[in-house]
């Protein structure tokens, strides 16, 4: 357990330096090629004098740029994530904005795991069967399909066309909501970008776990597993999965921080109102201290999504808690 | 004494020439060659022998706007209504977003080999931090920090640029990967034992490591390239149609993001684009698969 | 008088890959007897492992047992169900495969692999079971075995991985245990300890071996009676001293060539050539393409398994003829 704990650990310290490096990449991107000022000038539209000179005290306008770091990066490690220049404060929104992602990518990794891992795991022992060729070339076309794309093939065929279900927003804003109550019209948002989101992630879940499946089941362990008279259940899912699983859980992991991120244009294409769209609109209207906030919020979650996945591994594979 | 039986014939027995073989067999690495083959025709022809430019309003003024598919074929694929011919676009699309795939995976690839090969060659101090610095860069919202670099590069830097700068952009955050995978192999190749045997002989460090290292390094570098290059383009599908890439080129995400604004009325004008995105992507990907395939022997014999 | 444990008839067992079909096991024959270690010699490919695997009916896709019959206990292995065998595996027949850093599932504890497998064929209490486990780690000779219990394979040393992977194919006692080049990942020094320990153990539980190898000098200090394997099909059968004096397969006697001894003073002479293609197999005898004494009749003719003593088999065309061997 104690090498668990000093792992953790590791992992944890080294989250710091990452921290401090995306702070330092935002800012560049911000600050780097010109002053915020001037850049969020350009995006707003006849700015009074009054509003400018409110802007310059901001963003510290007269002061040099690691000035102007420090004083961002303090403010931001006291709470203060910053305010946009058109819907309130960063962290006043933050959290409905999180929530609205997750909405959206929380059942479908759940969905994709739960179709995808037997899936897999039947594909791999059942390798060169037709079925297997069927769900090989299934998945690796899915995998090579952008959501978003896809999620526009779905608001063209079944909302513009058969107008079975709705193609913006997370949900109706007023009456009359889809199917009756606004439970089920927010239900009804969510089925097409959650089916387009379920049905890529599956693809690559299904790849993967197929493809690690099929490594393992060469391996020596699974042959004198079976030759110990074990039942074939015990040898495929307590044996094989198990070892199959830890690079999954990595990559799922590490995807799933992605994910928090709000798969932007996915977002987008269904106007669902969750972190990625929100991000995709201020960097669209160049309101700098949003992106900011926001591009450090997300790199937390990442960091923290990572930490996690981390975490998870060694709990599953001893091996990698030694040194 | 040998009489009778069969004579064994003399093939290549390096690995090049097997694995050669073995991909010339494998039906998914070839497919993938061709699909690529013939976009990058579709490029070249776009580039220098297409008529039609990129962009071209040109159905405005002769009225063959807003034409649905399969109708005219002057216009196979459709036209938008502000004059853009769905089929030309895509050929143009093409070479911008093959320049991208390619161009961003070749820095990247040229860097994070550097940088990876230095990480593996090298233990101790040296070779930790630069092993931290890639970590670094897999830990980052990667995506989140392109669209931002993009948005603000384009509209601030060089403005006609364009596309170049997606290249720098996606080569400068893609480098990291490559080098981790390049530390990976270097550390698995160092411990082989003709190289070990090797340095047991008294070779130089600089003789191993480009008569042995090198050589079995490319193979697993060109599987992860062609994987990069499919990446690289779907980032850019997802800039351009974000509005965060030049929006003076023809690209494929910038026509998914006009079809997007026409969903209603005129499909086609996102759906071709988008298979074309799709075949585009899976040939890299099928390519990058086979090339695994034949390269790395999984089957026991 | 010998009391066969294990018949193997005619046993073919082939793949069914995409280069074609790979004649792994094309025709064995052979006999165990109790109290009469078996060994299993041949070059790599010469069908020694999947014969192994055919016994269990464990041969991996897309490889499956073709023809044949396997009679242990008086009964067809072949002709029963999938659940049956599963009983067999493991409490009958025990197998130890080669390579001890990959034989155990590097997630799970050394008790629980153990466990596994004695639960697996009886239900036990907790704490029986428990002391079953700790007997097998010290019938098995690991020192501190108390301690063991709760480490990981990657934690153990390839000689005590070995050591527990016989302990797990001992788990459920069965009556015949088969050793795939047990010792080939292992140490010279090692490698003598767990010969030894088969030894002991097959002394001690009054177990049947087949003990699978391509080394002579393995077969020379463990085996009572050899068969010989070449592409599939079976050379020579023999008790051990003949094999060594007198070999009457001129693919044995290579073999033996290749062997160093400390009594000889000679030149080590490698087999020419390499192993056939199993897909398309040389015609006649398989091995003519690398003997040093074939004839015409070897290109044509494939030589059948003779009886030509006791105990002793050979399937040469030549074996009256030929005087090979070093018996001086």
């Amino acid at each position: 357990m104690g090498s668990l704990v000093n792992y953790v650990l590791r992992r944890v310290l080294f989250a710091i330096p990452v921290f401090l490096a995306v702070s330092i990449l935002t800012f560049f991107a911000t600050n780097g090629v010109a002053n915020p000022y001037d850049i969020v000038r350009f995006g707003i539209h006849n700015p009074s004098a009054a509003q400018l000179d409110a802007l310059k005290a901001y963003f510290h306008y007269d002061d040099p740029v690691y000035v102007r770091y420090f004083l961002w990066l303090s403010q931001f490690l006291q709470g203060d994530m910053g305010k946009s220049l058109y819907t309130g404060t960063v962290a006043s929104n933050i959290l409905p904005w999180i929530a609205t992602t997750l909405e959206l990518q929380v059942p479908a990794l759940l969905l994709s795991l739960a179709i995808g891992i037997p899936i897999g795991v039947y594909s791999a022992k059942h390798q060169y069967s037709k079925t297997d060729l069927g769900v090989s070339t299934a998945a690796i076309f899915g995998y090579s399909t952008p959501t978003f794309w896809l999620g526009i093939i779905a608001i063209i065929i079944f909302s513009a066309d058969l107008h079975w279900l709705p193609s913006a927003g997370a949900v109706s804003g007023y009456p009359p909501y889809w199917w009756g109550n606004i439970y089920l019209d927010s239900l009804a948002h969510a089925i097409l970008p959650l089916s387009v989101l379920t049905f890529v992630s599956l693809a690559t879940i299904v790849r993967l776990v197929r493809a690690n499946m099929l490594d393992i089941l060469r391996q020596d362990f699974v042959l004198a597993a079976r030759a110990s008279g074990l039942s074939e259940w015990t040898v495929t899912y307590k044996h094989a999965l198990k070892n199959a699983i830890t690079p999954i859980v990595t990559v799922v992991g590490l995807g799933f921080g992605v994910l928090l991120a709000g798969a932007p244009a996915l977002e987008t294409t269904f106007s669902w109102p969750g972190l990625g769209y929100e991000y995709v609109l201020a960097v669209g209207k160049l309101d700098l201290p949003l992106v900011q906030g926001l591009t450090m919020i997300i790199a937390v979650m990442v960091l923290g999504a990572n930490v996690f996945t981390d975490l998870a591994y060694a709990l599953l594979d001893p091996r990698v808690r030694l040194g | 004494m040998r009489s009778g039986g069969k004579k064994p014939v003399r093939r290549g027995a390096s690995q090049r020439a097997v694995g050669w073989r073995r991909f010339k067999r494998n039906k998914t690495g070839l497919a993938g060659l061709g699909i690529i083959a013939f976009f990058t025709l579709l490029a070249v022809y776009g580039l220098f022998l297409d008529p039609v430019p990129g962009r071209s309003y040109a159905c405005l003024s002769t009225g063959c706007s807003n034409l649905p598919p399969f109708a005219d074929w002057n216009h196979p694929l459709g036209t938008e209504t502000s004059g853009i011919d769905v089929w030309h676009e895509i050929i143009h699309g093409s070479a911008g977003d093959l320049y991208v795939g390619f161009g961003a995976t070749l820095i990247a690839v040229v860097i994070g080999l550097a940088i990876g090969a230095l990480a593996g060659y090298r233990t101790g101090f040296s070779g930790a931090v630069l092993l931290g610095f890639t970590q670094l860069f897999f830990v980052l919202p990667v995506l989140v920090l392109i669209l931002l670099f993009s948005k603000i590069l384009l509209t601030f830097v060089a403005r006609g640029l364009g596309l170049t700068l997606i290249v720098l952009i996606l080569g400068l955050f893609g480098w990291p990967f490559i080098a981790f995978i390049a530390r990976g192999e270097i550390l698995r190749i160092r411990e082989l034992e003709f190289v070990q045997a090797s340095r047991a002989l008294g070779a130089s460090n600089f003789r191993i490591l480009f008569r042995h290292i090198v050589p079995n390094l490319l193979s697993s570098i060109i599987v992860v390239a062609s994987l990069a290059v499919a990446g690289n383009i779907v980032t850019e599908v997802v800039i351009s149609y974000l509005g965060f890439g030049d929006a003076n080129t023809s690209t494929w995400g910038l026509i998914i993001q006009e079809g997007a604004n026409y969903a209603n009325t005129s499909w086609w004008i996102a759906f071709f684009p988008g298979i074309a995105v799709v075949l585009c992507v899976l040939g890299f990907n099928l390519l990058g698969d086979g090339l695994s395939d034949a390269l790395n022997p999984r089957l026991r014999e | 008088m010998p009391q066969t444990i294990l018949e193997v008839e005619d046993l073919k067992s082939y793949f069914y890959t995409e280069a074609g079909v790979v004649k792994a096991v094309d025709g064995v024959s052979f006999t165990v007897n109790k109290g009469e270690p078996l060994g299993l010699v041949g070059e790599s490919g010469s069908g020694k492992t999947v014969t192994a695997l055919s016994v269990l009916r464990i041969v991996p896709h897309p490889g499956r047992v073709v023809s044949g019959k396997i009679t242990f206990h008086d009964e067809d292995l072949l002709a029963k169900t999938e659940k049956e065998m599963r009983r067999v595996r493991g409490k009958q027949i025990g197998y130890v495969s080669q390579d001890p850093n990959s034989s155990l599932d590097p997630l799970f504890t050394v008790e629980s692999q153990l466990t596994e497998v004695v639960m697996a064929h009886e239900k036990l209490s907790n704490e029986v079971a428990s002391e079953r486990v700790l007997k097998l780690l010290q019938l098995v000779k690991i020192p501190e075995p108390e301690a063991r219990l709760k480490a990981y394979p990657h934690e153990l040393s390839g000689g005590m991985r070995q050591r527990i992977a016989i302990a797990r194919a001992l788990a459920a006692e069965p009556d015949l245990l088969i050793a795939d080049e047990p010792t080939t990942n292992l140490d010279v020094t090692i490698q003598a300890q767990v010969l030894e320990l088969l030894k002991d153990l097959e002394r001690e539980l009054e177990m049947a071996l087949i003990l699978i190898t391509h080394d002579m000098g393995i077969v020379a200090e463990m085996a009572q009676k050899v068969v010989v394997l070449y592409a599939g099909r079976v050379a020579e059968v023999s008790h051990v001293k003949e094999i060594f004096s007198a070999p009457k397969h001129p693919y044995t006697a290579a073999l033996l060539q290749a062997v160093p001894r400390i009594d000889k003073k000679r030149e080590l002479v490698p087999i020419p050539g390499s192993i056939p293609n199993l897909i398309t197999p040389p015609s006649g005898c398989r091995y003519h393409p690398r003997c040093g004494y074939m004839i015409d009749k070897c290109v044509s003719i494939e030589p059948t398994l003779e009886r030509v003593g006791e105990g002793r088999e050979v399937s040469c065309h030549r074996w009256r003829e030929l005087s090979l061997g070093e018996s001086s």
